[in-house]
């Protein structure tokens, strides 16, 4: 017998309450003005209103039903949801702005954030209730992605107040972009430079374990901004009294006490994961394999290697994580990023720049976790495991 | 017998005299700023940064302690099972999102000042408490839970003597990472106009006066060694009251 | 007394107990038997209730278990499993005393009850009652498993697979304690194991199990003597079936008693009255004897066994 599933009922239930009572989207006549706000049936009308219902209807209902089959049609009404939701908004911009501001933009309001937010987490709970292969989970998330990114390319979300900050600094974000890229994955690959070693010595010497994670684990605790703080007045000194630093574009801000913060940040979980994959191999497996006549680097490198690269690939995940949204705090200190629109929006009360800066930050994170998880079970895979790699808590 | 509160009382001194004292190491400070600026950072006295800081912290730890807490054992319980798995899905994915994210988040919605700030601390903050939560609660022996039912202790009595003193210690470590964070955060919430420690670090920032980020650098740092501490020593409290978990 | 009466349980669409019924005396120890997922731990756990019965009727001392408070239920069942469940985070001590504390008892009577049931488990209160279950090895933590599930003198003991991962020897100690404090106590007791000689040693009657249904319920000689499918012959073993009915008797209950006990002569190789008649069968082959004398605790001769005797009971 099947039961209802109640997970997916009381987050569509609160999904069609939000969508009905929120505010779904809000139109500005200029940039400066506050914004109207417009309820789900004002803003969609009673088409675009019905067919959000009608899709958060079916999931409900199937939810109840225990019907077989009944999360493909739950999976197939929240797919179809997030697809349509750039086109349902865009129409509401084409009714509201159109000939009567032409200077008006359009933004996303409490009531379309929650419903994109419950959304999802319908998605992932239908998705685990099929027992979805990692196939299928790409293809409902590239079938989204491609309609969001068909809605922009047609321009049809031209009148959204996020695009338009976009569209009058393109040059600016993929600086951003780079900037921001540049520094998370080089404090990321300079810190692995460093924690290889570092932890080399310590399997060696097992008196430099403690003080070494006593470090790296103290270095942690320091708040982002303190650390980027405190690194100003002493870099700034060096760079006044020695030329070279200077030439090297080494001063008291900008991206040099930004790389220094990071790389300190990253040694914890860097290190750590590194330590914990190369001492929790099973001692007995490396003994059989030199029992059987491998020399040493055979055994590191076909034994050791292996065991522990999905170990140490999470410990990439979790730091490149870690430094993209502290790289975004680090334009504080002038080194640019995202953080800078988001500083900048926060300084002029400009909304859709704090948008433009926040959800790329949020993106570039999920992005970092999607990829390096795959890689992980990838490489657990290679090794035979169907377990993923341990979770390290604390 | 009281020796490892002994650290977070001499970080807690070091702390308190730093925010006394600062002013009087003017002199020092002076060769930081160029002649006409202030070297002592002047709109609040250290003091009240301190305390409003700690009080935001505080606060949302508690809502963010409550909330987790509550939820972690209600998706733990028969009743609440289903949600299990979102739950420790939304746990984990929920922290790959930067905490600085969501305090820019906070903003749009709920505008400036302490109130987005604090709803940004105690959201982003009970992440790993529910994360460690879960994690304590499920890593407990099943025979241990089993023993407990079959010998006829009622849920609640096996939730509170059994469930949650063997959590205990990870649920714990889950606070003292939200805290950690939420230091940190609320410093950045000075950017979003929360009153904090983080105001004479972002002042110096927009003003290029070093001395003024220096002061306030230094008194976060302080203030996160000393909380940390803190939770070092608490955590040694615990195990001393359990010793047959440290075996 | 336990009995159960067409009692079903179903796991969605997998019935795991089929119908089965089944009557425990006061006082016997019935240990069910089976292969893993034969439906003898999902019966045990249904006369606790920690599974509800799909069907049928359980009823303890002739009252419904469904028409009982949940807890008062269990807290007059001990429950021993295997892997302990101890608390880890209490001593040894506070485990035992958790149903008494449960029941309200009064700290005096508590405390001496938890010193008595380690003395009766042989454990040295002094040394044991302030460990950690972490500080105590596989054996000493199933003893004050056991002392737990004792410790209120409830009238029904229920245990799984208590002694399951113990190594050889441990386990045949705890399976001596078990019978000598089962004789002194006369629980009603169901004991669910996978292993047919603990079976064999510890019950009064045999419930062997297969795909939630009881193929035989009867005494261990009767099962090892008329095993009533071929499942059940196979799970006795049918080549060492002799063996293992000469390890259910003890020498003292077939020898030929001496009319007066006399001194033994030393040196001579005997056997114990309590030593079950399979120790006596291989003292014989070893030592290439038709006639072994039978000796006491205090070493007086009480009687001989001989090979023919040996033979004729064992057939």
């Amino acid at each position: 017998m099947l039961a209802p599933n109640r997970v997916i009922l009381v987050l569509g239930a609160i999904a069609l309450l939000l969508f009905c009572s929120l505010d779904f989207g809000t139109i500005q006549p200029n940039r400066i003005v506050e914004g109207t706000p417009y309820g789900a049936l004002d803003a969609l009308e009673w088409g675009g209103f019905a067919l959000v219902t009608l899709l958060l209807a079916v999931t409900l209902v199937a939810a109840v039903l225990a019907l077989p089959g009944r999360y493909w049609a739950i999976l197939v009404s929240v797919v179809l949801l997030l697809m349509a939701l750039p086109w349902l908004f865009s129409g509401f911009l084409e009714d509201q702005l159109g000939e009567r501001y032409p200077y008006g933009r359009g933004g996303f309001a409490a009531g379309f954030w929650s419903l994109l937010f419950l959304l999802a987490l319908m998605l992932v709970e239908g998705l685990r209730q099929v027992g979805a292969s990692a196939w299928l989970r790409l293809t409902a998330g590239v079938l989204v992605l491609l309609s969001w990114w068909r809605a922009l390319e047609v321009e049809a979300l031209a009148g959204l107040s996020l695009v338009m900050e976009f569209q009058t600094r393109p040059d600016q974000f993929q600086q951003a972009l780079l900037d921001h890229l540049a520094l998370t994955l080089g404090a990321v690959m300079v810190s692995l430079l460093l924690a290889v070693p570092l932890v080399l010595v310590m399997i060696r010497r097992v008196r430099w374990q403690r003080p070494v994670f006593a470090l790296v684990s103290f270095l942690q605790t320091i708040p982002s901004l303190a650390l980027f703080g405190l690194l100003i007045a002493p870099l700034s000194y060096l760079s006044a009294n020695l030329p070279l630093l200077q030439q090297l574009g080494i001063r008291g801000i900008g991206w040099a006490p930004a790389m220094i913060a990071l790389v300190a940040y990253s040694l914890l979980p860097m290190v750590r994961n590194l330590f914990v994959a190369l001492t929790e191999v099973p001692a007995d497996l490396l003994e059989a394999a030199e029992g059987m006549g491998m020399n040493r680097r055979q055994v590191f490198l076909r034994v050791q290697l292996p065991l522990a690269l999905p170990v140490v690939i999470e410990g990439v995940r979790m730091t490149t994580i870690q430094a993209t949204g502290l790289t975004a705090v680090a334009a504080l200190v002038g080194a640019g990023g995202f953080g800078t629109f988001i500083f900048q929006g926060l300084g002029q009360a400009a909304m859709d720049l704090v948008l433009l800066g926040a959800l790329p930050t949020v993106a570039l994170a999920l992005a970092a976790d999607t990829l390096f998880t795959a890689l992980a079970r990838l490489s657990a895979r290679l090794n035979g495991a169907t377990a993923q790699p341990s979770l390290i808590y604390e | 017998m009281m020796r490892h509160w002994l650290t977070p009382a001499l970080w807690l001194l070091v702390l308190v005299a730093g925010c006394l004292g600062l002013p009087a190491l003017e002199p020092w400070l002076q060769p930081l700023v160029d002649g006409r600026q202030a070297v002592i950072y002047p709109r609040d006295s250290f003091v009240t940064l301190l305390l409003n800081h700690l009080q935001l912290v505080a606060i949302s730890a508690a809502a963010a302690t409550l909330v987790a807490l509550g939820g972690g054992i209600a998706v733990t319980r028969p009743w609440g099972r289903d949600f299990l798995p979102m739950a420790s899905q939304l746990a984990s994915i929920g922290q790959t999102v930067p905490p600085v994210a969501v305090l820019a988040l906070a903003v749009p919605v709920m505008g400036f000042g302490d109130g987005p700030t604090f709803v940004a601390l105690a959201l982003y903050g009970l992440l790993p408490i529910l994360r460690n939560t879960l994690a304590g609660l499920q890593g407990i022996d099943p025979a241990v839970r089993e023993a407990a039912t079959g010998m006829g202790m009622s849920s609640s009595q096996v939730l509170l003597r059994v469930e949650l003193p063997l959590a205990g210690r990870v649920i714990l470590a889950g606070i003292r990472t939200s805290v950690t964070i939420n230091i940190a955060t609320a410093a950045i919430g000075s950017t979003i106009g929360a009153q904090t420690l983080g105001d004479p670090v972002i002042a110096g920032l927009v003003n290029g006066n070093t001395a003024y980020v220096l002061q306030g650098a230094v008194l976060i740092g302080l203030l996160a060694v000393t909380v940390d501490s803190l939770f070092e020593a608490l955590e040694q409290q615990w195990l001393k009251r359990t010793p047959g978990l440290s075996g | 007394m336990i009995e159960l009466t067409n009692v079903s349980r179903r796991f969605g669409e997998v019935t795991a107990v089929d119908r089965i019924s089944l009557t425990v005396e006061t006082g016997e120890t019935c240990v069910l038997v089976g292969s893993s997922g034969c439906g003898k731990s999902t019966t045990l756990r249904m006369i606790n209730r920690l599974l509800p019965h799909s069907a049928g009727d359980i009823r303890v001392d002739g009252q419904d278990i469904r028409e009982v408070d949940l807890q008062q239920l269990r807290l007059n069942m001990g429950y021993a499993i295997q892997g302990t469940g101890l608390f880890p985070h209490w001593t040894v001590a506070r485990n035992i005393a958790l149903v008494p504390q449960l029941q309200g008892w009064e700290r005096a009577r508590v405390e001496a009850r938890v010193t008595e049931l380690l003395d009766m488990l042989g454990l040295s209160p002094a040394e044991y009652a302030d460990k950690y279950p972490a500080q105590l090895s596989g054996g000493q933590a199933q003893r004050v498993g056991v002392a737990r599930a004792l410790a209120a003198d409830p009238n029904i003991l229920l245990m799984d697979e208590p002694f399951g991962a113990l190594d050889a020897i441990t386990r045949e100690n705890l399976q001596n304690e078990m019978l000598r404090i089962q004789r002194r106590l006369r629980k009603t007791t169901v004991f669910v194991t996978h292993d047919i000689d603990e079976a064999l040693r510890l019950a009064d009657r045999i419930a062997v199990m297969d795909q939630g249904r009881i193929l035989q319920h009867d005494t261990p000689d009767a099962i090892l003597r008329q095993p009533a499918s071929a499942f059940v012959e196979s799970l006795v073993g049918s080549q060492d079936r002799g063996l293992k009915l000469a390890a259910l008797q003890s020498v003292a209950e077939v020898m030929q008693r001496h009319p007066q006990p006399r001194q033994a002569v030393p040196e001579k190789v005997s056997v114990g009255a309590q030593d079950s008649l399979r120790q006596a069968l291989s003292v014989m082959l070893w030592q290439q004897l038709s006639e072994l004398p039978v000796v006491d605790d205090q070493g007086l001769e009480l009687g001989v066994l001989t090979r023919e005797r040996l033979w004729r009971e064992t057939a």
